[in-house]
């Protein structure tokens, strides 16, 4: 509610005596988090007759309300004097609606500086985030890297941040980053009485746990070829096999062939980690994150949103590396409908009645599914026992426009003991990397006036125009749409994954190899309905 | 009351069905679902006539209360505009369209509902048997061999289902041939759905028969009745893939019991969509590898009923890795076993997929029938 004193018509008489009072007034700039961005708050505070109260305006959020009963005894408890007037706090601009509880710290030193308990002048320069405790602790607050960029591009020269997230500000080049665990350690360094210490900066991540490395995987040559391709080309992929065929085992594997991530992607993904608070501790991510959302997954949990509070969702988390959707066909279908925004653009526009908010998300998708109801179809081992009718049903679920964006469709079938014995050694990550790396490289030259930076990413008409073909690879083509019934995508698909196959080879031209091998990548749907109409 | 079990003579008692009122009698007698075909054909004889029968069933001595409430409101105009309606005729014994051949039943029907063009006689029939739920190589086979029967002038006998019948309806269409599909259902339902632009296309080229009025729903008890009428209507049957104790068993013992020559094609021992045919083969059926051996046991010239599509001249690459190609195998195994690289092996696996040789199933590669190994003979 707002505050009695503009309904009993006082507030003319206030304003003037205020500035006439200067040592009432404190202003200091916080930071709320909005989505995944952080945007600058100047926080001010007037201290004034009236009753003891606190009331903050300018479109404070529900959590930011809640402050006005935390920082009092937050600030008592810390040894400091609550003023026994009125306060009044001002969030600006006006126009912007505060989220979280990370204003606490600003609000709370806005008002020491109005009652002189630090002095003014230590304030400017610094930008504050942080929840406080009512025992007047500085607690760990989610989104601190989105506040040390906000504060940089606004040009802080330094951060105050709870201490538990002071590694995350530090990954920001040129800020002061000050951790702080209490707020007698703020009013104790605004007083210039204590120091921060040092961030301890934190070993960067190895390598995704030795765990995991493609050279684990015995037999499924095609499989660890479609993986490279998909690194190689950022394609989204689609493994389609019987349980126990070792799809979740070779998509976890994907991460570990991707290019290390840049400075900058590894800053925007730690951003979406850190908003979520999902960082606990590390300072950035090194690894490309893996996200494997369980099928039971809400529309909101897949893509963002939450009715207070806009968190990002499991695609936007994995933005920069793999989304993985095991049991595809499981997934409500609204939330896998709404994949194809962020699947074109990179980013998800979440809108709720408090304003929009947009999150970037561009990932790998890697989806799993099993090949019919049973699972068993294709299997070379056990019957499938599905009837035709459910079987075309659960392709039908399969089918629609999310498959459209997925290049790689493959078939993984269950090895035998024979068949797992027979395979030769597989090569490690860290080779098929090297690969994946220069043929990224060979891309982004390629495609540099295009503005973009790789084979998927290649629309339709350009793919077919911007990919020379050998004779031999025309000839092929043609005699795959003839007999194989490819439609216009299908086509556009099979040509962006045969430059990929180029690209590993270090090659300028599209030969009828690189061609071939892009159509050994089609699932078995495709092959029947290719026989249907053949038939 | 005599007993049922007693052995009945062939055909119907003399006078059946003769004059409008046994018509309509037969007429009525064939939409009932309750008594089974085997029970009215007794009946018919212990009682000698369809009118006669009709009252028996009213008396409550036979069939069933639906079968009652049924005959007691029962109107043949009514019925014969549904037939009409439904593009559909009805024959019954000593008209022209019902064919002598169910007669050799020891249960025939009473009456048969005929769509399509009427059948042509003085061809041979050979019956298309096996699985709703065939392979690949399965269906490959049954329109291999539906082809081949149709070039060499035989109609090709199947149940108008999905898997090996449809594939054999197909086959003999696409050769310009005649069929025969045989319903388990109303003779005016497509079973599946999905099967009625097939059926459009028998009605067109071939005969649609079954024992069922116009409307009477699909149901999986119906299916075994239907299999001894495509059993009496042929001269041979051919059992191409088939589960044991499925449908496909049933028509092969039909088939067995009324002296017909039974033909199977063999499977792997460890394929459980071989059992039949294989159970078939130990019981005396003759095992059969393609059109031509069928043709020739059937003492038909195979001439006329050459493959079109032979081997055709493939690069020696490609013919290698074919030569290679075993069982259904994964593509690296199949590098290493033509001591070729991977990625050399997918090109030429793709390369013969195209040209109709191989094929891809469950992530891993087969010979589709077509790359069969080529023997000598003819």
């Amino acid at each position: 509610m707002l505050p009695s004193v503009e309904r009993d018509g006082r507030h003319g008489l206030w304003w003037p005596a205020l500035v006439a009072l200067p040592d009432v007034y404190g202003r200091v700039v916080g930071v709320t988090v909005l989505g995944v961005g952080g945007h600058a708050v100047t926080v001010e505070a007037s201290v004034g007759r009236g009753l003891p109260s606190l009331t903050v305006t300018g479109l404070p959020g529900a959590a930011v309300q809640d402050a006005r009963d935390r920082i009092r005894p937050a600030m008592e408890q810390a040894g400091l004097e609550w003023p026994l007037r009125r306060v009044v706090v001002n969030l600006a601009p006006g126009n912007l609606r505060k989220e979280g509880a990370g204003l606490d710290l600003p609000i709370a030193v806005s008002v020491l500086v109005a009652t002189a308990q630090v002095p003014a002048r230590s304030v400017p320069g610094f930008t504050f985030f942080g929840e406080l405790s009512l025992k007047g602790e500085v607690l760990p607050t989610p989104g601190v890297i989105s506040v040390a960029i906000a504060a940089a591009r606004r040009g802080s020269s330094g951060v105050v941040v709870p201490a538990a997230n002071a590694v995350e500000a530090a990954q920001v080049a040129g800020l002061r980053v000050v951790g702080v665990g209490t707020l007698q350690d703020v009013v104790g360094f605004l007083r210039g009485s204590w120091t921060a210490p040092d961030v301890q900066p934190v070993e960067p991540e190895q390598r995704p746990d030795a765990a995991a490395d493609l050279a684990e995987v015995r037999g499924q040559e095609q499989a660890r070829r479609a993986l490279e391709v998909a690194a190689a080309g950022e394609h989204n992929l689609l493994m389609v096999g019987s349980p126990g065929a070792g799809k979740t085992m070779l998509a976890r594997r994907l991460p570990t062939i991707l290019p290390d991530m840049t400075h900058d992607e590894a800053l925007e993904a730690t951003q979406l980690h850190s908003v979520a608070g999902l960082l606990a501790g590390r300072g950035v991510l090194r690894q490309r994150p893996f996200r494997a959302p369980h099928h039971s997954v809400s529309t909101a949990g897949l893509l963002g949103g939450g009715s207070t509070v806009l968190r990002p969702g499991e695609a936007s988390l994995a933005h920069r590396g793999v989304l993985f959707l095991d049991e595809l066909t499981e997934f409500r279908r609204d939330a896998i409908e709404a994949l194809r925004q962020p699947l074109e653009d990179g980013r998800i526009v979440v809108t709720r009645t408090s304003g929009s908010v947009e999150f970037p998300a561009r990932f790998t998708l890697v989806a799993a599914a099993n090949p019919c109801p049973c699972g068993f179809a294709g299997d070379i081992r056990k019957a499938c026992r599905c009837r035709e009718d459910q079987e075309a049903r659960y392709r039908q679920k399969l089918s629609g426009p999310l498959l459209d964006r997925i290049d790689l469709r493959l078939t993984v079938p269950r090895l035998t003991k024979d068949e797992l014995l027979g395979a030769s050694g597989a090569e490690p990550s860290a080779v098929v990397r090297d690969r994946v790396v220069a043929a990224r490289e060979r891309q982004r030259h390629r495609y540099r006036r295009l503005g973009i930076t790789c084979n998927a990413h290649l629309p339709g008409p350009l793919a077919r125009r911007e990919t020379r073909l050998s004779a031999g690879a025309e000839e092929l083509l043609a005699r795959a749409v003839d007999t194989m019934a490819l439609t216009g995508r299908g086509f556009d698909r099979i040509v962006k994954v045969a430059r990929t196959v180029a690209d590993l080879e270090a090659m300028g031209d599209v030969a009828a190899g690189h061609v071939a091998e892009a159509l050994s990548f089609r699932t078995a749907f495709e092959q029947d309905d290719g026989l249907a109409r053949a038939g | 009351m005599p007993d049922s079990r007693a052995p009945l003579p062939h055909g119907f008692p003399d006078g059946f069905g003769e004059g409008p009122r046994e018509a309509d009698a037969v007429l009525v007698l064939r939409c009932l679902l309750g008594i089974t075909p085997r029970d009215l054909f007794a009946l018919i004889w212990r009682v000698g006539g369809a009118s006669a029968a009709c009252t028996a069933i009213l008396q409550g001595s036979a069939g069933s209360d639906h079968d009652r409430a049924f005959l007691a409101g029962a109107d043949p105009g009514a019925i014969r505009d549904r037939i009409g309606a439904a593009g559909a005729r009805f024959a019954a014994p000593g008209d022209p369209e019902y064919w002598p051949a169910f007669l050799r039943l020891a249960d025939p029907p009473v009456g048969i509902f005929v769509r399509g063009q009427p059948l042509a006689d003085g061809h041979d029939r050979v019956a298309l048997v096996g699985s709703r739920r065939p392979t690949p190589t399965g269906r490959e086979v049954a329109t291999h061999l539906a082809r081949g029967l149709a070039a060499a002038g035989v109609v090709v006998v199947s149940g108008g289902a999905v898997g090996i019948d449809a594939a054999a309806h197909r086959g003999a269409l696409d050769a310009g041939g005649s069929t025969v599909a045989v319903l388990g259902s109303g003779i005016d339902v497509d079973y599946p759905p999905s099967n009625g632009r097939l059926l459009r296309a028998v009605e067109q080229g071939g005969t649609i028969v079954g024992e069922y009025a116009p409307g009477v729903p699909a149901e999986p008890f119906r299916f075994p009745a239907r299999n001894r009428l495509i059993a009496a209507l042929s001269r041979g049957i051919v059992v191409v893939q088939g589960a044991s104790r499925s449908g496909t068993r049933i028509t092969a013992e039909h088939a067995l019991e009324l002296g017909l020559d039974v033909f199977a094609v063999p499977g792997s021992v460890t394929d459980p969509l071989a059992e039949t045919p294989l159970d078939m083969i130990r019981e005396g059926a003759t095992m059969i590898r393609d059109a031509d051996d069928l043709l020739l046991d059937l003492g038909i010239d195979p001439q006329r009923a050459t493959d079109p599509d032979a081997l055709p001249g493939l690069p020696a690459a490609q013919r290698s890795l074919l030569e290679a190609l075993a069982a259904p195998m994964l593509p690296d195994a199949v590098a290493r076993a033509a001591g070729v690289p991977v990625s050399d092996a997918i090109s030429a696996l793709v390369e013969l997929e195209l040209r109709g040789l191989v094929r891809g199933v469950g992530g891993r590669y087969e010979r589709t029938f077509r790359a069969a190994p080529q023997r000598g003979s003819s």
